[in-house]
């Protein structure tokens, strides 16, 4: 699965300009306190964090104020390019080697893992720590394989309508509140030689799994996919083929990145710089965007425009008004052939289970460090941008109230996952449909369930 | 006495051997451990269905008889075969032509040979970087030639289209490629004996003639090298296509290795991938295997 300049793996990109200001804060922050009876000895963490600022950030402020507060334990940070970091563990691991701390692109990809008994039991750290209490009960529970706890999933996300809020100033427009707002304003667009989407799978064509994550959400509903995922319906079914032949008539009008073939080849980049520049309008993307805003908009970008996001728009009636896909980055575990698993558990703890702490990093380095915590809203520091702040106070209360959805590479299995990837782009192109695609899905999914791949569902609102 | 001789001499000749041994022993260590291990785990694999991670569950033929009926193992050996036939066409034929027309001066000819070869030796990563600025379709070589008034190539999307895809990753790959054909034909061009060419002129030969009648005779085997080398390396293609467009759009530029690393590393299937390799290994001997009989048959390779 490797996706992978700015994808949702790949989500910490230059984040120095932002570290700087909250470097000694966080200091001060970690200093106090996160000790604990930690097992002495060195630790390897193998870590996705791209870019010299964030990276020299995790080193001073996380690392060191640790092994502080841990005098005993000394930690080896990694840092492995994030496409490459699945490939890279799983070819150490096979080969009694890698690191004590296990880094996997998601619950799905850690449940390979714990089949083939590589990684240890967390069940007594949970208890030690008290993660029952401090963590989000439905993350934990993704981590939890027959009952027994073996990966923390770490780096929440969540899909966003993203607007160049210049643009549409200057435009007199107000972002679209249902499908048809937004396919009359995508006209209109398009007649003024705007493109309405940004977007692009020429870096990363796995990327393209962002779409049907959205469309299967917002078109389908968050009750349909809950049907189809714990195996009571078929992704055969016409509210799946629908919203997926939704999705291709819009990359067909050139709705997305411009035109089908540019949709294919536009990079990160390239269609991030049209973002800022107001050539194109929105941006349906990841919350790990907001990493990198800063160097598509304002002076960094040469540009005097500004951001902001809303949540995806409705694209049928009856789906949710405020929808927010549930969707993690990453899991962490502690490797069965450890030889210093207290070690590795406590660190698993530092990075995810203090909130003060947690949110000063947040603040830091936008995206990077989004630990399974319940936030509220003046649960952050005063440095964090009030967009990120809105959007994980958002998201963490979507779970409590159930106006969540499911996002693809967390809650499908990995067949399943590379399945949508590879096929739904032949739909784009006219080789298959999108009936042909959904049949195709359904029997991957099938044989995927029958393996006990998937990751365990949990109910919105009304399912 | 002749006795002793015998004995001195067949010491002689155990020294030497163990001798000879002990000096190749470390590559034969080197050998069994990096290509004879993975080799035999790989076979072996090949017949299992195992994931990449813990155990593997012997399934015999199985996974041999699913790729006889996978329609994208189908497709990508196609895309190997027709980026094989661009690699026997474009790059042998300017580098040929390169090499000919660099063997006929003698000024800038260094300078050249350089030029030639530096994007051989430059990281592919580096090289697809390039290209696929270049190749942009917004902010690339068709935008800005239709600023000056051409405008044919705006708004191409060479790696986004079905169509364009596996060639223009194919010429990126044959422009890294290509230069180092001509230095194999430039040096196979400067050992033909140049008498032979002074002969050809005297019976009245041009240019041509002298090409087809002395040149290529000439650098036959350095020629029957290049073909061989260029279908075993269109055979094992990754890594320009796994950067630049990672076998998209739709699979229209997936190609054997790509899909293999995609069925070992991302879904999981690492037995199937073993068996596809070891499918692609198959083939890649039977041609060499075909080779090694036109040789015994007489051929100059």
């Amino acid at each position: 699965m490797g996706r992978d300049s700015i994808s949702r793996r790949q989500f910490i990109h230059r984040g120095g300009a932002v570290v700087l200001g909250a470097g000694l804060s966080s200091m001060w922050l970690a200093g106090c306190g996160g000790g604990s009876d930690s097992g002495g000895g060195q630790v390897t963490y193998w870590s996705n964090l791209e870019g010299a600022g964030p990276q020299d950030y995790f080193g001073k402020n996380i690392v060191k104020p640790f092994e502080k507060s841990n005098k005993d334990t000394q930690l080896k940070v990694t840092f492995q390019p994030p496409d490459e970091m699945d490939r890279l563990v799983r070819t150490a691991l096979q080969g009694g080697e890698g690191p004590d701390i296990v880094m996997t692109p998601g619950p799905a990809y850690a449940q390979e893992y714990i089949d083939a008994n590589l990684f240890a039991e967390l069940d007594d750290y949970a208890g030690e720590y008290g993660w029952d209490d401090k963590l989000l009960g439905w993350a934990l529970d993704l981590g939890r394989v027959d009952g027994s706890l073996s990966a923390i999933p770490y780096q929440l996300q969540t899909m966003l309508l993203y607007y160049n809020k210049t643009l549409f100033e200057d435009k007199g427009m107000q972002p679209p509140k249902n499908r048809d707002e937004l396919e009359a304003m995508a006209e209109e667009l398009s007649g003024q030689g705007i493109t309405p989407f940004a977007a692009g799978i020429g870096d990363d064509p796995a990327a393209i799994e962002w779409f049907p994550t959205v469309f299967w959400n917002h078109y389908s509903g968050p009750e349909a996919l809950y049907g189809a995922l714990s195996g009571e319906t078929k992704f055969a079914d016409p509210i799946f083929v629908g919203a997926i032949e939704l999705f291709k008539t819009y990359v067909n009008n050139g709705w997305f990145g411009g035109s089908t073939e540019r949709f294919f080849s536009n990079g990160y980049d390239a269609y991030h710089v049209d973002f800022g520049d107001g050539k194109a309008a929105m941006n349906v993307e990841g919350s790990w965007f907001m990493a990198s805003a800063a160097d598509y908009f304002g002076p960094a970008a040469n540009n005097d425009n500004d951001w902001d996001w809303v949540p995806l728009p409705p694209l049928r009636e009856g789906v949710p008004p405020e929808l927010y896909e549930l969707a993690l980055g990453s899991t962490l575990s502690v490797s069965q052939r450890s030889e210093n698993p207290d070690g590795a558990a406590a660190f698993v703890d530092y990075l995810v289970a203090d909130k003060a702490r947690v949110t000063e990093w947040m603040a830091a380095v936008p995206s990077a460090f989004n630990a399974p915590l319940p936030f509220q809203g003046g649960d952050f520091p005063s440095s964090m941008d009030p967009r990120v702040e809105r959007q994980l106070v958002s998201l963490s209360q979507a779970t409590s109230e159930g106006n969540f959805g499911y996002a693809n590479w967390s809650f499908f299995p990995a067949k399943s996952t590379v399945y949508i990837q590879e096929e739904s782009q032949k739909v784009l192109t006219g080789d298959t449909t999108a009936a042909e695609f959904c049949s195709g899905l359904d029997e991957v999914f099938k044989e995927d369930r029958k393996e006990g791949l998937v990751p365990k569902i949990i109910k919105p609102a009304g399912a | 006495m002749a006795a002793v001789a015998k004995r001195t001499s067949g010491r002689l000749r155990r020294r030497r051997g163990i001798v000879a041994w002990a000096f190749m022993l470390p590559l034969v260590v080197v050998n069994v451990l990096v290509i004879l291990g993975p080799s035999v785990a790989t076979i072996y694999y090949s017949f299992t269905e195992w994931s990449g991670l813990g155990p593997s569950e012997f399934t015999g033929l199985e996974n041999y008889r699913e790729i006889l009926s996978d329609g994208d193992f189908y497709a990508a050996m196609w895309h190997n075969i027709l980026w094989t036939a661009i690699f026997l066409t474009a790059p042998i034929f300017m580098g040929l032509l390169g090499a000919f027309l660099l063997s006929q001066i003698t000024r800038f000819q260094m300078f050249f040979r350089i030029a030639y070869f530096i994007p051989y030796v430059v990281a592919s990563v580096v090289n697809a970087a390039l290209w696929q600025n270049i190749l942009d379709p917004s902010r690339g070589i068709g935008s800005a030639l239709a600023s000056v008034g051409i405008p044919f190539l705006d708004g191409v999307s060479f790696f986004g289209s079905e169509r364009l895809a596996l060639p223009s990753v194919a010429f990126v790959n044959n422009w890294a490629w290509w230069g180092f054909v001509v230095l194999l034909f430039l040096t196979a061009l400067q050992s033909v004996d140049t008498q032979l060419y002074d002969a050809a002129k005297v019976d009245g030969a041009g240019r041509w003639q002298q090409f087809l009648n002395v040149t290529l005779p000439g650098i036959r085997p350095t020629f029957v090298f290049v073909v061989l080398l260029s279908i075993i390396n269109s055979l094992l293609v990754f890594d320009y296509v796994y950067i630049i467009t990672r076998g998209g759009p739709a699979g229209a530029s997936e190609v054997v290795g790509t899909l293999l690393y995609k069925e070992a590393f991302e879904r999981f299937e690492a037995g199937y991938a073993a068996a596809m390799a070891l499918g692609l290994s198959f083939v890649s001997g039977l041609i060499v295997l075909g080779f090694i009989f036109l040789r015994r048959r007489g051929w100059e390779i």
